[in-house]
């Protein structure tokens, strides 16, 4: 009875934040269009100060919507209407456009990103904006959780079989034996973590999880041997239906 | 000859956000269209039918009657029937976006993903053919 208790509890909060969620969404249009107006600049030029004034707030409205985002897909992925769109995907060049939009951030938090750039393009089998999602997700969070002092992420695209390895190293504050266990479900951050990036939501690795998983991949981490963390996922590199018991059997049955 | 009609094309939105209204009242206006309202689904309707409108901005979460019903009905009417509609909905399922498509809409825009100056961009082009 407990247990009916607690998941009847548990869908009406998650129906609280879809309904929440939705309602944001219009007035979030609404006021990305009325800065897109001030910002073209064709009511009257604007001074400096109103320009970036204007940027400032452009760039918190896009704070609000991407949390909007992530809790539509979380009552999404709960519902399990979550979908995806795959396609083959030259996944070097979005690590490459995702590092670069990091560049300027990087920079001023002392932190080196090393791209292990492989020498052919790596295709995948996989959403291309929610990959990159997830790939974000990844860089921000060792970028983010970055010890004091210069930081070093490695990023590293392999091919193995049929499936493609990605990897992303850092040299950061690590995660405890304890926090391990939780930090793929969803609100959940460390004590440290709250600590050094107060507004993050917790909810990066669980849509990231539910990315990978529904691609038909895999994530984990690692920590490293002697300083930070290493998150791994895999993701199919070509569309691949596996075949039937049956059939297979019949293949090996004539081999 | 006698004809007096504006060449201005006139552009009916029917929405019931009073700041998107105003929005695009404001750009469409400057753009050199002619720009009219309506805040329901029903009221939208009847402006359809009487006003003769050149293009249609339609909301799908509407009062009184919603957007897919409202252009079910302008599919139907003889004098509206080959109007051009665009969708400009919140709601962006894949589902959404086919079930509008395929009821008649010459194109459907997600309210969170497209920026005012494309979605203007959308209305010249539908009334340019
Ligand atoms: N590279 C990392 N190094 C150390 N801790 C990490 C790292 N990546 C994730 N974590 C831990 O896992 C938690 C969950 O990460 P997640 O990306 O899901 O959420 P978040 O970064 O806190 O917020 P947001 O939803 O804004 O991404 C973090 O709060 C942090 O405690
Ligand atoms: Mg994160």
């Amino acid at each position: 009875m407990d247990r009916k208790q607690t998941k009847r509890k548990k869908a009406k909060f998650s129906d609280v934040i879809s309904i929440v969620a939705h309602q944001l969404k219009t007035p979030i249009s609404v006021l990305y269009g009325y800065l897109e107006v001030l910002a073209s600049e064709e009511l009257g030029k604007l001074n400096k100060k109103q320009k970036e004034y204007l940027l400032d707030a452009r760039k918190n409205v896009e704070v609000i919507s991407n949390i909007v985002k992530d809790l539509l897909d979380v009552s999404k992925i709960e519902e399990g209407k979550y979908k995806l769109n795959p396609q083959q995907v030259n996944l070097v060049k979005i690590c490459e456009e995702v590092i670069a939009s990091f560049a300027s951030w990087a920079r001023a938090s002392n932190c080196e990103i090393v791209f292990k750039k492989p020498s052919v393009d790596v295709k995948a089998y996989v959403d291309p904006s929610k990959i990159r999602y997830v790939i974000e997700n990844l860089i921000s969070n060792a970028i983010t959780y970055k010890s004091l002092g210069p930081a070093r992420v490695e990023i590293g695209i392999t091919k193995k079989g049929n499936n493609i390895l990605f990897s992303c190293k850092d040299n950061g504050i690590g995660i405890s034996k304890t926090d391990a266990a939780k930090i793929f479900s969803k609100f959940y951050r460390s004590e440290e973590a709250v600590i050094l990036n107060p507004s993050g939501t917790g909810l990066g690795l669980y849509i990231s999880k539910a990315i990978v998983e529904l691609s038909g991949g895999k994530i984990w981490f690692r920590r490293n041997r002697d300083k930070g963390t290493t998150f791994y996922f895999t993701v199919p590199a070509t569309h691949y239906v596996r075949k039937k018991k049956a059939k297979t059997k019949n293949i090996d049955d004539r081999g | 000859m006698s004809e007096k009609r504006k060449r201005r094309p006139k552009i009916l939105m029917i929405e019931d956000n009073i700041f998107l209204r105003k929005l695009y009242r404001d750009k469409l206006t400057r753009a050199g269209f002619d720009f009219i309202e309506a805040t329901n689904g029903i009221e939208g309707l009847n402006k359809a039918f009487s006003e003769n409108p050149d293009l249609v901005i339609l909301d799908l979460i509407l009062p009184r009657k919603n957007g897919f019903d409202v252009l079910d009905e302008i599919r139907k009417n003889k004098k509206t029937k080959n109007i051009p509609v665009i969708i400009l909905s919140n709601l962006g399922q894949e589902m959404d976006i086919k079930e509008g498509l395929a009821r008649g809409a010459q194109e459907y825009l997600v309210k969170t993903d497209i920026r005012l100056s494309d979605a203007v961009e959308k209305v010249k082009k539908w009334l340019k053919k």
